[in-house]
């Protein structure tokens, strides 16, 4: 099973953040966990994907905050993906939420590209440019 | 109370839905009464400033400097004194418009006092401004404005000398007088600035611009009014020849005629006890209020979305309190909240898509928690039967609805309190087949912003953003007001209708904006012309208020009488003269030739025309230890013609006689006014 580590290349320097990343990556370790057991029940996959998504609007509006008031630069492309990320995941949860056609490694990939995808890109970025 | 607000809101309702079909809602200007007073103040300011530039101080030359720049430069010095008092009347009719219609709407009650009271101090401003200006023309209505105000003014117990001695006659009129005016006429404006600003302090966002177009349309529909019905002086003022009759501006001096009708003291306390009954309304009866919203820090990160879509200015940022890793939370001040909700709608853990712990957002109404609102929908949509299931957000200031097995209400206090992601629940789990927002009508949400921020979310245009995926064909707003029950019915006939129909074909939704009821708009001609009337009515009644009709001030055949004077009695008690031992045993600086006491006798006078007495009383001197002058400014009105006069003073303490009396034959002409004054040295003299 693949689990999202915490590397210190993530760390933003920016206290708020980094801790927040810290948390949502163990939500997801524990959705990604959760996938993988025998017997798995998909309301409560859903469960905790409504948790993440939660967090996660959270997050991004605490992360756009920040960003808007030092002028990030590539604030809308940011705010964009942001955007598109949260659409993503209710798009997960309502496929995991509808129980048909649920598979467990589909499932772990997606969350997994979902999450990384941003954090490699937009999110590095973000971080370079504040730390 | 209650019955005269529903009344008041009837009838506003009833204009509104006029007018919000005429101009849009967006351009309805009873939606921008408050925007509008500000515009009209610019206005104002702006013609008042070239107006200043040519204005003479001076008994004569403040009416030719005027005049001049009327006549000569008609096509702009004339358009900018029209513009000046034009803006100036519509200023009034704005102001008690908005006046009104807040208190029709009940939005001056509990945190709402602040406006309410700032802006009853503003119309006390607009009338300082308005009066001082009239009075700087120097033409016949100033005249009138000029005693009028002083007569009323004279009867507070407050001036040692009456303020209407400076209007006897021509000769004892100073240019200093007009100073004294322009200056109060820059203070008071500068000042009523200062209070518009406070007015507003309250508000995020506060509107003080109306829509562009709606300028351009009052700066169009002024000029007009100003080259067709030039603002222009009357005969010039003449205080030793009254005319019979003035043409009054009513939306500045329509009470003034009360003054000579029921008396200045009465008008005096008829305004006191009107201003102290509106200054009391915020409290008939109190409002009763829920507890205020609550921030819950275990769910807050700081994130600043309620503080920034907060439509009262409640809610602020502040260093973290409870040391976990964020560097702020957002605080509720509870003396400025009205309890709208509009905060819950935008803090981003407000999802119904939380099981796994409970649903408590960052920010929540404790008399309103979004764990029974989820409860609620979710139970509500359950019994939904029919093809078009609408699940209805419904606002307690917007048109009642009634219910059917297809629709189900969830009242809230504000639409804007509905976060985002209950109608991606609603729509995408299929609690429902559509979604309805039902909030107040559009030119004016209640809660000042919820319609904007409802808009602009499900737009994606402010946080939180209503996602990509979820249909707007099936997410849908109703702005209607109390009075707009039949529209919301309709709307949501046609919403019905549009699902059903909408319902085989799926993809991308058409729009990112919210579904909306366009087919009942009236076709564009009709609207032009229907704003056309009202303009040219609003118009015409500025036109026309503004210098008709006039009043009688007095009979053709009448001449005035006036009897004035500010003269200090004896003082009671002779001063004594102390003795050298007296004054030994003072103190070396307390020590002083003689001894009086500072009271004065009243001064008693009469006036007899013709063998009948108009006028007997005594004056008692002015000043807080009894010090000071008598005075007296009284006007009679007498047929012209002969008449014998004979006046008479006491001003010691003798018990009968008098001393000093005069008497003069007069024959007053049609209109003159006849000084009767009394002057140390000098005795009466009539002018």
């Amino acid at each position: 099973m693949s689990r999202i580590e915490w590397r210190p290349e993530f760390a933003t320097g920016i206290a708020d953040v980094d801790h927040e990343h810290r948390e949502l990556i163990e939500w997801l370790n524990r959705a990604l966990a959760a996938s993988v057991e025998p017997g798995v029940q998909s309301v409560d996959l859903a469960e905790l994907l409504g948790e993440i998504f939660a967090r996660i609007s959270a997050h991004f509006a605490l992360e756009e905050r920040i960003m808007k008031v030092r002028q990030y630069d590539e604030f809308a492309s940011h705010k964009q993906d942001h955007e598109r990320l949260l659409d993503d995941i209710r798009d997960i949860m309502d496929t995991v939420e509808s129980g048909t056609a649920f598979v467990p490694d589909q499932f772990v990939g997606r969350l997994t590209e979902w999450f990384s995808g941003h954090f490699r890109t937009h999110d590095a970025r973000f971080h370079r440019v504040m730390g | 109370m209650n019955g005269l607000k529903r009344g008041v809101r009837a009838v506003f309702a009833r204009l509104e839905n006029l007018l919000d079909r005429l101009c849009t809602p967006a351009f309805n200007p009873l939606g921008q009464l408050g925007a509008l007073g500000w515009f009209l103040f610019w206005l104002i300011a702006i013609s008042g400033i070239y107006l200043y530039i040519f204005f003479d101080t001076g008994v004569t030359q403040a009416y030719t400097s005027i005049e001049s720049i009327t006549q000569d430069q008609w096509w702009a010095g004339g358009i900018m004194r029209s513009f000046h008092r034009y803006a100036s009347d519509g200023l009034v009719v704005v102001a008690f418009l908005h006046m009104l219609r807040e208190f029709g709407l009940d939005r001056l009650r509990g945190r709402r006092w602040f406006a309410w009271i700032t802006g009853l101090l503003l119309i006390g401003f607009i009338y300082v401004c308005g009066i001082t200006g009239y009075w700087m023309v120097w033409d016949q209505l100033a005249q009138y404005v000029a005693l009028t105000t002083s007569a009323w003014l004279d009867a507070l117990p407050i001036f040692a000398e009456p303020i209407s001695r400076n209007f006897l006659n021509n000769a004892s009129l100073s240019g200093r007088f007009f100073t004294l005016m322009v200056y109060v006429h820059i203070a008071a404006p500068l000042l009523m600035l200062l209070f518009m600003w406070i007015h507003i302090q309250r508000y995020n966002y506060a509107r003080v611009n109306p829509p562009r177009r709606m300028m351009v349309v009052a700066v169009a529909a002024f000029v007009a009014l100003s080259l067709l019905d030039p603002a222009l002086s009357q005969a010039p003022a003449n205080l030793d020849a009254l005319a019979v009759s003035v043409r009054l501006d009513w939306f500045y001096v329509a009470l003034y005629p009360l003054t000579e009708t029921v008396g200045a003291p009465a008008l005096w306390w008829g305004v006191i006890l009107a201003f102290v009954v509106l200054a009391a309304l915020p409290w008939l009866p109190p409002q009763r209020e829920s507890p205020p919203a609550e921030v819950h820090l275990d769910n807050c990160n700081g994130c600043g979305r309620c503080f920034a879509d907060c439509p009262f200015g409640a809610i602020t940022m502040q260093p973290r309190s409870d040391g976990a890793a964020f560097s702020e939370e957002a605080v509720v001040e509870a003396d400025l909240c009205v309890r709208c909700g509009i905060c819950v709608g935008a803090c981003p853990t407000a999802t119904p898509f939380r099981r796994a712990t409970a649903l408590i957002p960052g920010i929540e109404m404790p008399a309103f928690n979004l764990a029974s609102l989820r409860n609620q929908i979710e139970t509500l949509g359950r019994d939904l039967t029919g093809d078009a299931r609408v699940l209805m957000f419904r606002c307690p200031n917007g048109a009642a609805v009634a219910t059917s097995p297809g629709v189900a209400i969830v009242e809230v206090p504000c639409v804007g309190m509905v976060p985002p992601p209950f109608l991606d629940l609603i729509v995408r789990r299929r609690l429902a087949d559509g979604v309805l927002l039902a909030g107040c009508g559009e030119s004016e949400c209640y809660e000042r912003l919820g319609i904007d921020w409802t808009e602009q979310r499900i737009a994606a245009r402010r946080d939180p953003y209503l996602r990509d995926n979820v249909p707007r064909e099936r997410v849908a707003v109703s702005w209607a007001g109390s009075g707009q029950v039949a529209m919301r019915a309709n709307t949501l006939a046609q919403f019905s209708a549009a699902l059903i129909a909408g319902a085989a074909k799926s993809g991308p939704s058409a729009s990112s904006a919210a579904w909306r009821d366009t087919a009942s708009r009236l076709p564009r001609p009709v609207r032009y012309a229907g704003l056309g009337v009202i303009v040219a009515a609003s118009g015409l009644l500025l036109g026309f208020l503004s210098d008709t009709p006039a009043v009688q001030l007095r009979g053709a055949d009448e001449a005035v009488v006036t009897l004035s004077f500010s003269h200090a009695g004896e003082l009671k008690e002779k001063c004594r003269v102390l003795t050298p031992e007296e004054m030994a045993r003072l103190e070396p600086n307390m020590r002083r030739p003689s001894d009086c006491t500072r009271a004065r006798w009243p001064v008693y006078v009469e006036l007899e025309l013709d063998g009948h007495t108009v006028y007997a009383a005594r004056h008692a001197p002015a000043g807080l230890w009894d010090d000071g002058p008598s005075s007296l400014f009284a006007r009679f009105r007498v047929p012209a013609g002969a008449q014998r006069a004979e006046v008479r003073l006491r001003d010691t303490g003798r018990e009968s006689g008098f001393d000093a009396s005069s008497t003069a034959e007069l024959d007053l002409q049609p209109g003159q006014n006849l000084v009767i004054e009394f002057r140390q040295p000098g005795g009466f003299s009539f002018r």
